[in-house]
């Protein structure tokens, strides 16, 4: 990680120890603003939740006896400014779709809650922002 | 003004056995990064994991609050590199983030170095969001 110059101005690249992804740039302007393909801590949290909560779910649905074929998750999280002028994380908002043999609505709901007080960066979020999880069943149970 | 960023996953099948994939965000800086259990919890081979994009996530945070709070006390940085590891215990969560950062500021010293990195540390939103990890720890070193 490296960062050049002011915080309004300056701007730097993230890469990560296994090479998964490399140089990266990200700026304030970009943080705040526009993303103009630029990347941003909370657009990486985002990333981060998303795919702790997707193993969390995968892991309750397993256990309930119902392996999901296919889960979509999408974590949107939300920087913004408080009182004090100061920026903070507010909440992270979790939306999980589905694909699971012979399991009702209600059951997923339940699970899908379970599996976010499993995933570990959901109960770290949640001692300072908001978590909020939906979870919809989608298409049929025929396999499709 | 409230900033969302959002994070694309899809995963199949279980926990242990099955495979995700970060699809995209919001920015479009990174996209088709595959996750699974055994690089997150074992060895992580080129595969990205929530806890390496957390590491992400604050090394990046850290990074422009010290950029900004030095620009603030009149010693603009030319350049910090930062790192975040993020220690995750499987059935324990995320115990500890260590961060270190060296920064090259000119006419500044230590003492005033050490003092802006630890209240960008206390203060940054990825800070505030994850303050509930028993230990964050930094290190912090001014290039001469």
């Amino acid at each position: 990680m490296t960062w050049e110059g002011n915080v309004a101005r300056g701007s730097g690249t993230i890469s990560a120890a296994t090479g998964a992804f490399t140089s990266l740039p990200y700026s304030l302007a970009t943080r705040i603003e526009k993303p103009d393909d630029k990347t941003s801590p909370e657009e990486l949290l985002a990333a981060a939740h998303a795919a702790c909560f997707a193993m969390a779910l995968a892991s309750e649905l397993t256990s309930a006896g119902s392996p999901p074929e296919h889960l979509d998750v999408r974590a949107t999280v939300t920087l913004d400014e408080v009182e004090d002028g100061s920026h903070r994380i507010v909440s992270s908002e979790l939306l999980a779709r589905a694909r699971v043999k012979e399991l009702d609505g209600e059951t997923l709901d339940r699970l899908a809650r379970s599996a976010s007080e499993g995933c570990p960066l959901s109960k770290l979020i949640e001692a300072g922002a908001t978590v909020t999880v939906t979870a919809i069943l989608e298409g049929d149970t025929d396999g499709d | 003004m409230a900033t969302d960023r959002t994070a694309e996953v899809t995963w199949h099948g279980d926990l242990k056995s099955g495979e995700g994939r970060i699809d995209s965000v919001s920015s479009g800086a990174i996209g088709g990064l595959d996750v699974d259990w055994r690089a997150r919890s074992e060895d992580a081979g080129s595969k990205t994991s929530p806890e390496e994009l957390i590491a992400a996530a604050h090394a990046s945070c850290l990074s422009m609050a010290l950029s900004n709070g030095l620009a603030e006390a009149g010693h603009a940085a030319e350049e910090l590199k930062t790192s975040a590891t993020v220690t995750f215990q499987p059935g324990e969560g995320i115990t500890k983030i260590a961060l270190q950062v060296s920064g090259r500021v000119p006419g500044m010293d230590d003492d005033a170095f050490q003092q802006a990195a630890e209240t960008a540390k206390e203060n940054c939103p990825v800070s505030k969001a994850l303050a509930s990890v028993p230990e964050i720890s930094l290190s912090a070193r001014l290039e001469s």
